[in-house]
């Protein structure tokens, strides 16, 4: 009798508890490949979310479409607009229970464990309790720095992509891409498509010099399928593209750049409009708050944001964290043979990075680390080996710019050989916002 | 204690005071370890605003040591040693409402018995000096001899300028007594000897001297913003609600009272803080204290609806139960010697406090007469570590 009663009440204690916790979403911060397979598979398995996009609309930087007006010049390879298309079919089914913020920027956990939100169309600050949470941020580029990289008229070779999708008009003048990494490629590839095809593409690595890791890509399939096309390009628009070729420096000149190029022990100079740069991707994990595990509302990261794996990887990773969230929530998730197919996303990773491993070319005490403010190597340099994050940020003024260190950041980690150590506790606002919107917050209305 | 050229001082705590100190000890011949939990201005001295300001102090002592204090780093200045890191800039004392406008007009009243020069302000000049400035300001005083300087700045700069040995990461877990003398510090498994120690550990001196009765961490939280002007303080003087007088004056005592400063900094952004909450020593920030710094913010001064905010910070002021520092010799540990308890007023006094410091150490009289600020006053009511 005492024992069933006790049962019964265990039993309304749970439902109660499931109940309140039901009602709340599983939040899902990033609208790219990874965010909404993790989105789809927490829906289809009955749960609430909450989809956060700081972009208009849905797709991410591979999906990213051209603004209203602008023409589309390239639509991607077509294995990647059909996993979309069905990704996105999948999402029409389960819309009901997916609540979409577009335009809203998550801004990280306060110090009393809410979750920020920037809605940049209200100009208002939300929060928003969640039961879990899966950051699928995607991917930040690296760039090696050298003397004039902060020169007008360079810009990041993925910047300049995503500007490309989104006008549908290539800059205007002679271009080099340089740097390492597939990206190059596929930049000038697209570039060369929508008109203007760049004079060269500079890659610092030398991959025929490792034959082994050429050999282990050849076995990959849809990327080296990819990388074909973008060669042909090339090839049919005389692109020429050099390996073993970096960049030393860049100055202004007249109109354009004057580019010093190392291929080898030569040097030689090359004159551009623009200079696109990019060195690699990595997880963008700027500031994002990543609690203990065994925290009350588990974050877990996914995509190209917990390793960069590729699009098509991205999409069973986002399944991946959904699954363990899932787990983590007491459903039955489903147990997919995921590991094994991102293993292999791994090894062309770890493959390709091994076909272009080389070393840039230390900068000069000139050269700038953080444009936002100002500083240079040589500032760094000054610092002590052992400083602490503090010292980092405040005596050196790396960092504490508008970009709150996205860009310096990872620059300053293989500068110097390890990551810098992080702000702790982890700070918020993850991105500038309008000192409005944050005036605009209200605990009295955190639902919007 | 007579000064020798082998005299070793251990003082814990790089903060601006324990910086200062360790400065002035070493240019005067002794040899100084300064050793740090985590590095030079890791606690409140990094996460403050760098108001060096007579203005914002209570009257009494605090208001005329704080004078002195603005006036050593006006020498310091001049002699080279805080050359370009200490700037004039006027303080204005705001009131928004009748009643502030009282508060403000008799600490007008205190500051210029205590020799301050104080301004009145009227509404026109004052809209020509900060363009902007909210309509509900009613009533003004200008401050013009403040100054400002940033504390991780001027630790910095001790610290360049002197052959003082700084150990970052080291984290000071015991001082260790001889016949009632102190011979040296353990850091972890080590034991550095030394023949006097300096606490000015901050929050972190409550541990290592017992104090946990005496000192109490007071949170602030801050916003800075971006950049409304290149390379130049935005506006032409450093706003101070009268909100955050009336804290200071201990007229309120509530966790949730915002005590309004808006600091422009050199580089053309703002800080603006900030909260003033009892027992809390983390270092974490909440939207809902952030967002009413700036909408009181937004009150006092529209223009800031332009700006972003780039990182909110917590800071912890280490306040004393009678609001005073506690400056001077430990009344039973012979040869330590205690520096903290600066509240929010650390970056004003700390070169002049760490400088006293340093004198008393060596066994010299401190320029002015600090008697007010002894650990001994403590040890009347109870024993003192």
């Amino acid at each position: 009798m005492t024992d069933l009663a006790k049962t019964d009440l265990a039993k309304t204690d749970l439902a109660k508890t499931d109940l309140a916790m039901t009602e709340l979403p599983v939040l899902v911060v990033g609208g790219g490949p990874a965010g909404v397979a993790a989105a789809v598979a927490l829906a289809e398995a009955g749960l609430r979310v909450l989809l956060i996009e700081q972009r208009d609309r849905l797709g991410g930087a591979i999906h990213r479409q051209p603004a209203v007006g602008a023409p589309q010049i390239w639509r991607g390879p077509a294995r990647h607009r059909r996993n979309w298309a069905e990704l996105a079919s999948r999402l029409e089914h389960v819309a009901e229970r997916i609540e979409l913020r577009t335009s809203t920027v998550f801004l990280g956990i306060d110090g009393a464990g809410r979750f920020l939100f920037d809605d940049r169309m209200a100009g208002r600050v939300f929060a928003r309790p969640v039961r879990a949470a899966i950051v699928a941020v995607g991917a930040v580029e690296k760039i090696a720095p050298f003397e004039g990289w902060e020169l007008p008229g360079v810009m990041s070779a993925g910047g300049a992509q995503v500007l490309l999708k989104e006008t549908g008009r290539p800059p205007e003048g002679p271009i080099v891409v340089a740097g390492s990494g597939p990206l190059l490629l596929a930049v000038a590839a697209q570039l060369a498509r929508a008109g203007n095809p760049p004079l060269a593409v500079l890659e610092r690595g030398r991959p025929w010099h490792k034959p082994k890791a050429l050999a282990r890509l050849m076995t990959a399939g849809a990327p080296l399928a990819e990388a074909a096309s973008y060669a042909a390009v090339l090839a049919l628009k005389r692109v020429p593209c050099h390996v073993g070729s970096e960049v030393l420096g860049v100055s202004e000149t007249g109109q354009g750049l004057t580019i010093r190029v190392r291929a080898g022990s030569a040097e030689s100079l090359l004159q551009a409009r623009h200079l696109l740069i990019h060195d690699g991707l990595e997880p963008n994990r700027a500031g994002i708050p990543l609690p203990a595990p065994g925290a009350e509302v588990p974050v877990l990261l996914a995509g190209d944001g917990r390793e960069i794996l590729g699009a098509d990887a991205a999409i069973l990773d986002g399944q991946r964290a959904a699954s363990a969230v899932l787990s983590r929530l007491g459903h039955a998730a489903s147990a997919a043979p995921l590991e094994a197919a991102l293993s292999k996303a791994r090894n062309f990773q770890l493959a390709l990075a091994e076909a272009l491993r080389s070393k840039a070319t230390p900068p000069t005490p000139q050269t700038m680390l953080c444009r936002c403010e100002g500083r240079r190597y040589a500032d760094f340099a000054a610092l002590p080996a052992d400083a602490s994050a503090r010292e980092i940020r405040l005596m050196g003024r790396f960092g504490l710019g508008a970009c709150q260190g996205r860009f310096c950041g990872p620059m300053l980690a293989e500068l110097r050989g390890e990551a810098l150590p992080t702000a702790n506790p982890p700070r918020w606002p993850l991105r500038p916002v309008s000192v409005a919107a944050l005036a605009n917050f209200s605990t009295d209305e955190t639902e919007s | 204690m007579a000064r020798s050229p082998s005299l070793h001082v251990a003082v814990i705590g790089a903060g601006i005071v324990g910086a200062a100190a360790a400065h002035f000890l070493a240019a005067a011949g002794a040899r100084v370890t300064l050793l740090d939990a985590s590095g030079p201005a890791a606690g409140a001295t990094g996460a403050s605003d760098g108001a060096v300001s007579v203005a914002s102090k209570k009257p009494g002592p605090m208001m005329d040591l704080a004078r002195h204090a603005r006036a050593f780093y006006g020498s310091c200045e001049a002699d080279g040693l805080l050359r370009g890191l200490f700037h004039r800039r006027s303080t204005f004392l705001v009131a928004r409402t009748r009643l502030e406008a009282e508060l403000v007009a008799e600490h007008g009243a205190d500051l210029a018995a205590a020799g301050e020069r104080v301004l009145d302000v009227d509404r026109p000049t004052l809209l020509n000096r900060i363009p902007g400035l909210g309509d509900g300001v009613c009533f003004a005083l200008e401050i013009p001899d403040d100054g400002h300087a940033l504390g991780y700045e001027i630790t910095q700069r001790l610290l360049q300028r002197s052959a003082v040995t700084v150990r970052r990461n080291a984290p000071v877990s015991e001082i260790v007594m001889r016949a009632g003398q102190a011979v040296g510090v353990t850091i972890r498994d080590e034991l550095l000897p030394a023949d006097a120690v300096l606490v000015a550990a901050g929050i972190g001196s409550v541990g290592l001297l017992g104090l946990g009765d005496i000192l109490i961490p007071r949170k602030g939280q801050m916003v800075v913003t971006d950049r409304a002007a290149a390379g130049r303080p935005a506006i032409d003087g450093h706003l101070m609600a009268a909100s955050y007088l009336a804290a200071k004056r201990g007229i309120v005592r509530d966790n949730a009272h915002i005590g309004l400063v808006i600091d422009p900094l050199v580089t053309g952004q703002f800080l603006i803080g900030g909260s003033r909450e009892d027992h809390r020593a983390d270092q974490a920030t909440d939207a809902a204290t952030i967002s009413a710094i700036l909408r009181d913010a937004l009150d006092l001064y529209p223009p800031l609806r332009q700006r972003r905010v780039l990182r909110t910070f917590a800071g912890v002021r280490t306040a004393s139960r009678d609001g005073l520092p506690i400056v001077g010799p430990h009344p039973h540990l012979g040869g330590v010697t205690i520096a903290t308890g600066f509240e929010g007023d650390g970056i004003c006094l700390g070169p002049f406090m760490g400088a006293s410091a340093a004198r008393m150490i060596l066994g010299e009289a401190p320029g002015v007469d600090l008697s007010m600020l002894a650990p001994q006053r403590f040890s009347r009511a109870e024993a003192l570590a």
